[in-house]
């Protein structure tokens, strides 16, 4: 059983370390992981348990506040906002199509039944219609 | 005294037989899947090959070890300094030589370090052992010391023994000085201060490492270390009180090899019962790349932020040496008392 609250990295991906520090953190925050109020760890102590630079969890901390989950005013640590989700432009519509689309396309491509990718998206937009 | 000499000798082969012991268990108190710093697959280490770069560690210490002994025991009967230091300084260096070998060895059958790491996004709290109370035992004991020195201040002998030879006769004195009484405490706190830097900075800088692949190990691994340097500062602070007080005991007689003893058995008592426990517990990862231990002994990795990792040869924590505060420390636990040792010796 995976602790919902345990972030994973893989160092051997292409991806930069701090995106998939992100982008780890933003879902955990889209699924409601997190009360609003409530603490992150430090970057420091992020840091040394991910084994990477301190720099590369401060400037995904930084990117998450500049989104709006965030509050890093020094001496509070990382504090979870409660985050109005802004209204969607049509741009946004599109790059989230588009992008769901070519993920779709490339799991399929690297073998992953269709059906299992249906039963994927179907698990998460139940997770995202409770939250 | 009736014979100091086998005394010395018996003492000597004491110390040199635990840390022989110490060397020859070492490799098997590594994690499963790692042997001599390398990453490995578990079966490896009950490959043929594991076990016949194992028998040639252990032959290069013994060899190592009993050249050790040889100039130790040359340095007494000679009573030549130089060898005894020698012998001292090649009974801690000479098996790194043969671990480093045997890492090179290994490296050979290395595996792909795991990429994948993981942490947990719950904030912890430092835990020290037994709180801040016991933190500050250590150095309660040797400010009662001080409290009794200075109370009976007019007692200590404007000269007294400070150390004795293996005839059993004093051949070191100091006086009635602020330096030659409070001396020992003097050292004692500075390397308490530095032991107890070290335990606060675990809780705080130490990788709490998942066991399960899942969730950390709720600092349990940091939490025993802990214990166990308290457990040295306690031992340290009763030694450099005990030495404070010669001026008003005397000649010390067995009292320091009863200590000795205790010291050594505890420690080797303590050590076997985590020979299980570090071939059982199951790491997945502990994100430190192979290539970043130098010799299999020192680590050394600009990329982690990690001040304290846990070790790969044996247990307990190492520091990272890339980072500026591992030599800070490293400068605390050894340069900064043998200063004050060296100070304290000038006064003598």
């Amino acid at each position: 059983m995976v602790n919902p609250r345990t972030l994973r990295i893989d160092l051997a991906s292409p991806r930069p370390v701090y995106e998939q520090i992100v982008s780890g953190l933003r879902a955990m925050l889209v699924a409601r992981e997190f009360a609003r109020g409530e603490q992150l760890p430090t970057v420091r102590q992020l840091a040394i348990d991910l084994g990477v630079h301190h720099n590369t969890v401060a400037e995904s901390y930084r990117v998450l506040a500049e989104e709006g989950w965030l509050d890093l005013r020094r001496g509070r640590g990382a504090v979870v906002l409660d985050r109005r989700e802004p209204k969607p432009s049509s741009k946004a519509k599109q790059r989230f199509a588009r992008n769901l689309e070519e993920l779709t396309a490339k799991a399929v491509a690297e073998g992953v039944p269709r059906s299992a990718v249906a039963e994927h998206m179907a698990a998460l937009a139940t997770k995202l219609s409770r939250t | 005294m009736a014979h100091p000499q086998i005394l010395f000798g018996a003492v000597m082969l004491l110390v040199i037989v635990f840390v022989e012991w110490l060397f020859w268990m070492l490799p098997l108190w590594s994690r499963p899947g790692i042997f001599f710093a390398v990453t490995v697959v578990p079966e490896f280490r009950s490959s043929s090959e594991a076990a016949r770069i194992l028998r040639n560690y252990r032959i290069q210490t013994l060899l190592s070890v009993a050249i050790a002994f040889a100039l130790v025991v040359i340095g007494a009967l000679s009573l030549k300094f130089a060898f005894l230091i020698l012998g001292i300084v090649w009974l801690m260096v000479g098996p790194l030589f043969s671990i480093a070998r045997a890492h090179k060895n290994a490296m050979r059958h290395a595996i792909a370090t795991p990429t994948i790491r993981e942490a947990s996004l719950t904030p912890r709290s430092a835990q020290l052992p037994g709180g801040w109370l016991l933190q500050l035992c250590p150095f309660a004991i040797m400010l009662i010391t001080a409290v009794y020195i200075a109370v009976h201040w007019q007692q200590i002998p404007d000269r007294f023994p400070v150390h004795w030879g293996v005839d059993g006769k004093p051949n070191g004195w100091s006086d009635r000085s602020v330096l030659g009484a409070y001396g020992p405490l003097i050292v004692g706190f500075a390397v308490s201060i530095g032991l107890s830097i070290i335990v606060v900075s675990f809780s705080y800088l130490a990788r709490h490492i998942p066991t399960t692949g899942d969730l950390p190990s709720k600092g349990d691994f940091t939490h025993r270390i802990a214990i166990f340097l308290l457990g040295i500062e306690f031992f340290l602070a009763a030694m450099f009180s005990l030495a404070a007080l010669l001026p008003f005991t005397g000649n010390p007689g067995l009292a320091p090899i009863v200590v000795l003893v205790i010291g050594l058995g505890g420690s080797a008592i303590f050590l076997r019962g985590w020979i299980s426990r570090g071939a059982s517990r199951s790491v997945p990862a502990d994100g430190t790349p192979d290539n970043c231990w130098k010799l299999g002994l020192f680590y050394f990795n600009p990329d982690d932020s990690a001040l304290f990792v846990e070790k790969r040869i044996g247990i307990g924590y190492t520091v990272n040496f890339a980072r500026a505060s591992a030599w800070i420390c490293l400068a605390l636990i050894l340069f900064l008392p043998i200063f004050l040792l060296f100070l304290i010796l000038q006064q003598h």
